[in-house]
């Protein structure tokens, strides 16, 4: 099937490309998703705990530091 | 005539022009100097004109305009100082250091989405300009300088053995306490590349965006790149803030002692004269 693949597109990097853009991008989408219902969880529960966005934004960085390496290792891989 | 108007909206074969690495401009003494190193020369005279500036006229009394920005700048970090330390005077002791790494990366970021910077000017199909934070070996550098900075200034707070024994703290005869010491330095280098990693892929990868956005809008290149300038500028100050908030957060887990409760309770009883 793979010889297949390459005879039409050429490369078969792009699927491997495809597959990890794809694949790795459930993670950090999830994480951040679960970051945020928190948040929201916690300033219903108690309005004046909304200041501490600033932190919140702390922990988002951190993990969208591993969305980022996913999308980098697109232009490494030739 | 509908070709021809067809050629002008649609992009060509050639795709974005995207440049990770940095391009050598001249050699000093067998020493290649990049484009990303004369840009970092240009923003530092930049930094230091503006804050020399507003060190000259700062007063008792609130003043407008750019003194105004740099004090609520230097307010904010130095809040994040004393909230994380603990202690005023520590804060204000060691807050020169962060304030102005927050202002370098901060400028020097933003000025790298300016008009003249990236492939405007060329020398030998090189950009001239390209900013300091979108090569990994300036975000490295800063990281590096960040990291001896925390260091030392634990050293200095704590004295030399103990420092050490932050890190292989246990008994000396158990061989745990040096497999776990060793891991724990070893984090401590991973610490370096995870901030060097995270400045510089923010970046680079804001510009890629914004270049695949302008490829992709052939004729009308400045209207679909203009939203993403602005989310640009809102990585970058968010991002420079993450940095030294992070640094801020790696000097207060080396400084802090265990028996930070007892100072507490002593000097509670002290107040209340029990």
């Amino acid at each position: 099937m793979l010889n297949h693949f390459a005879e039409m597109t050429g490369s078969v990097e792009v699927l491997g490309k495809g597959l990890m853009l794809g694949l790795g991008m459930i993670g950090p989408g999830l994480g951040v998703g679960l970051i945020g219902s928190s948040f929201m969880n916690a300033v219903g529960r108690n309005p004046e705990s909304s200041k501490f966005l600033g932190q919140i934004l702390v922990f988002v960085a951190i993990v969208e530091l591993m969305a980022l390496l996913v999308f980098a290792s697109l232009f490494i891989i030739k | 005539m509908l070709n021809s108007l067809i050629n002008i909206f649609s992009a060509s074969e050639a795709g974005p022009t995207v440049h990770i690495a940095p391009g050598e401009l001249f050699e000093i003494h067998g020493y290649a100097i990049t484009n990303s190193i004369v840009f970092s020369w240009v923003c530092g005279l930049v930094i230091i004109a503006i804050l020399a500036g507003v060190a000259r006229r700062m007063t008792i009394r609130p003043k407008g305009g750019i003194t105004q920005v740099v004090e609520i700048g230097s307010d904010f970090i130095t809040g994040l100082l004393e909230n994380s330390l603990g202690d005023r005077d520590k804060a204000l002791k060691y807050s020169p250091y962060f304030v102005s790494i927050f202002f370098f990366i901060a400028i020097t970021n933003i000025m790298g989405l300016l008009p003249g910077v990236g492939e405007a000017f060329t020398l030998n199909e090189t950009p001239v300009f390209r900013a300091f934070t979108a090569d990994l070996n300036g975000t490295l550098a800063a990281a590096v300088i960040s990291m001896i900075m925390i260091q030392s200034f634990a050293i200095r707070e704590s004295g030399f053995i103990k420092h050490l024994r932050h890190y292989f703290a246990g008994k000396l005869w158990n061989p745990l306490t040096y497999l776990i010491g060793f891991y724990e330095l070893f984090g401590e280098l991973i610490r370096v590349g995870s901030l060097a990693l995270r400045l510089f892929l923010n970046v680079a990868i804001g510009e890629v965006i914004i270049s695949v956005f302008s490829y992709l809008g052939k004729f009308f290149a400045p209207l679909t790149a203009f939203p993403f300038v602005f989310l640009e500028i809102g990585v970058a100050l968010l991002q420079a803030y993450i940095f030294v908030m992070l640094s801020v957060t790696y000097l207060s887990l080396a400084i802090k002692h265990g028996h930070d409760d007892d100072h507490e309770l002593e000097k509670t009883a002290e107040i209340m004269k029990i």
